[in-house]
């Protein structure tokens, strides 16, 4: 069953407001609905959405607050993030972390990055223990230990599938069987 | 004629336009490691990673003759025209120090300096080719990694300013016409079916911008969890159906309601070819109809290319550039009217 966005409690009410060609659908619990005068003629459905960006983010940020979250680097804080809607460096990743969690877990597909690695220098160390080969697009280190010619092959197989180029998929699959 | 007006009154773009599609794009979203996000920076920092990027880029081989705009040394109305040509960001357009634009290859290769991320890489193409747009970023890309330190965790992936970029750091993002779902009525729901898959609908302008002329943009709302090969892929599936969605609607209308489709294109044909004084909502609203009759084959399709710069060049920046002095809003109307006019001579009459 659906539950209401505000409040959690089992929701009763689906409610759809198109904005600037954007439609908004919440779930809410009758008493929410009432709450926020969505059954008043003269009700302003904005009043609801801005509800719920609060019932979002305000359980979260009073969450974090009282943990005491502070970025070392910069010093930003979840405050400071629902102010200006930014983290300040890379460091808010680690230090914010809970807070990172949460949103990417509502915000995202999922948890890990799984796409393109980063290829910083040409003198950094492979996974395979080899030195890395200069960047390149497909992402894969351009040595022939078996770990990188098995990431190699699945992202020629990935790329294949994209183009539908389904018999070199085949021939690159079988290859991957091999490996 | 500035350097800005050349970029923007281009002449010699290539035809590359197909019915239902207006433009795609690909962008990335980078971070210099040792410095803070633009938004909690101080002048000083946003200098420094300024420098840096210029510095890194302006001699890279795989952008042909890039020019570095930057944004505070631009007049409002110049800010705004890059805004209409879809080339910076409204935010980026806002900035008020630090903030730089490249363009190059054409006009389809663009990068924002310390617009949200210190650096937003975006290649434009006017149809579906993903696969060239993906080569040319990508490419870019890994010189960018391998030329500057790139903010990057093994566990996030490319961080970013705001978590719902990071992972890939990639807004794949289709601008589609789509009057035939408009008229039908069935736009909102393909709008709540393209959430519910992960896509996000916006207006002509990007957020929080209405759907003038049934334009509108879709764009993955996932960053991190997929590949880019799968977020582009994705998005290529789901435009794919819309285009069938928007081809049944229009074969629908002229099957079912051929005296509404006749109707609404002559109207919008007569009022473009002889109107005095038009403004930009209108022209473009008038406009879309004529890229649908483009597209039903009322006139030649040679055409549509020049439409789409045509819609672009009638918004209010473009047309005040476009002029030496300033113009009042009536000024600009009377101005856009003849603009379109002079189009509108060479154009063959409309064919039922």
């Amino acid at each position: 069953m659906k539950k209401c966005q505000i409040c959690g409690k089992p929701a009763t009410v689906n409610f759809t407001q198109i904005i600037d060609d954007e439609m908004k659908n919440i779930d809410l619990c009758d008493e929410c609905a009432a709450k926020h005068g969505l059954f008043e003629q003269n009700g302003s459905p904005l009043s609801v959405l801005a509800a719920l960006g609060e019932a979002m983010f305000g359980s979260i940020q009073k969450d974090m607050a009282a943990r005491g979250l502070i970025c070392s680097s910069c010093g930003c804080t979840p405050t400071i993030f629902k102010e200006t809607g930014r983290l300040g460096c890379k460091n808010c990743y680690k230090d914010l972390n809970p807070l990172i969690e949460k949103i990417v877990e509502s915000s995202q597909k999922g948890m890990r990055h799984i796409g393109k690695q980063l290829h910083s220098h040409s003198e950094s160390e492979c996974t395979c223990g080899t030195t890395k080969s200069p960047p390149t697009h497909s992402g894969a280190c351009e040595c022939n230990s078996p770990e990188c010619k098995l990431d190699k092959l699945k992202l020629e197989l990935e790329r294949a599938i994209t183009e539908e180029r389904y018999e070199d998929a085949a021939v690159l699959r079988d290859e991957i069987k091999n490996v | 004629m500035s350097e800005l007006c050349k970029l923007l009154f281009r002449n010699d773009q290539t035809s590359a336009s197909m019915p239902i599609v207006v433009s795609s794009r690909i962008r990335l979203a980078r971070n210099l490691s040792g410095y803070k996000f633009p938004r909690h920076a101080t002048h000083m920092e946003l200098s420094r990673v300024g420098e840096i990027c210029r510095s890194v880029l302006v001699g890279c081989k795989l952008l042909k003759e890039p020019k570095i705009f930057a944004i505070d040394g631009l007049s409002a109305t110049e800010r705004c025209a890059l805004v209409e040509a879809h080339l910076c960001s409204i935010e980026l357009s806002k900035s008020e120090f630090g903030s730089s634009l490249l363009v190059a290859n054409d006009n389809s290769t663009a990068i924002m300096f310390n617009e949200e991320d210190h650096l937003r890489i975006q290649a434009f193409r006017q149809d579906l080719d993903f696969k060239s747009m993906w080569l040319a970023i990508g490419e870019l890309d890994d010189y960018i990694a391998h030329s500057m330190d790139i903010a990057y965790d093994d566990n996030y992936g490319f961080l970013t300013s705001c978590p719902t970029n990071v992972g890939t750091g990639m807004r794949g993002s289709v601008m589609l016409h789509l009057p035939g779902l408009v008229v039908t009525g069935q736009i909102n729901a393909v709008i709540s079916a393209m959430q519910k898959l992960g896509f996000v609908v916006r207006g002509l302008f990007g957020e929080g911008t209405s759907a003038f002329g049934s334009i509108f943009q879709i764009s993955n709302q996932y960053t991190l969890g997929m590949s880019e090969i799968d977020i582009i892929s994705r998005l290529y599936q789901v435009i794919i159906s819309v285009i069938a969605n928007e081809e049944l609607a229009r074969k629908w209308l002229l099957k079912n309601r051929n005296l509404l489709v006749y109707d609404n294109i002559g109207r919008s044909f007569g009022l473009l070819k002889w109107s005095y004084t038009m403004g930009s909502e209108e022209a473009i609203r008038h406009l879309s109809n004529m890229r649908l009759a483009i597209d039903y084959g009322f006139l030649p399709q040679a055409w549509r290319a020049g439409l789409d710069n045509l819609m672009v060049n009638v918004q209010p920046s473009h047309i005040q550039l476009a002029d030496d002095k300033q113009l009042s809003v009536e000024e600009r109307d009377i101005r856009r009217a003849m603009v379109i006019r002079k189009f509108f001579e060479k154009i063959p009459s409309l064919k039922f």
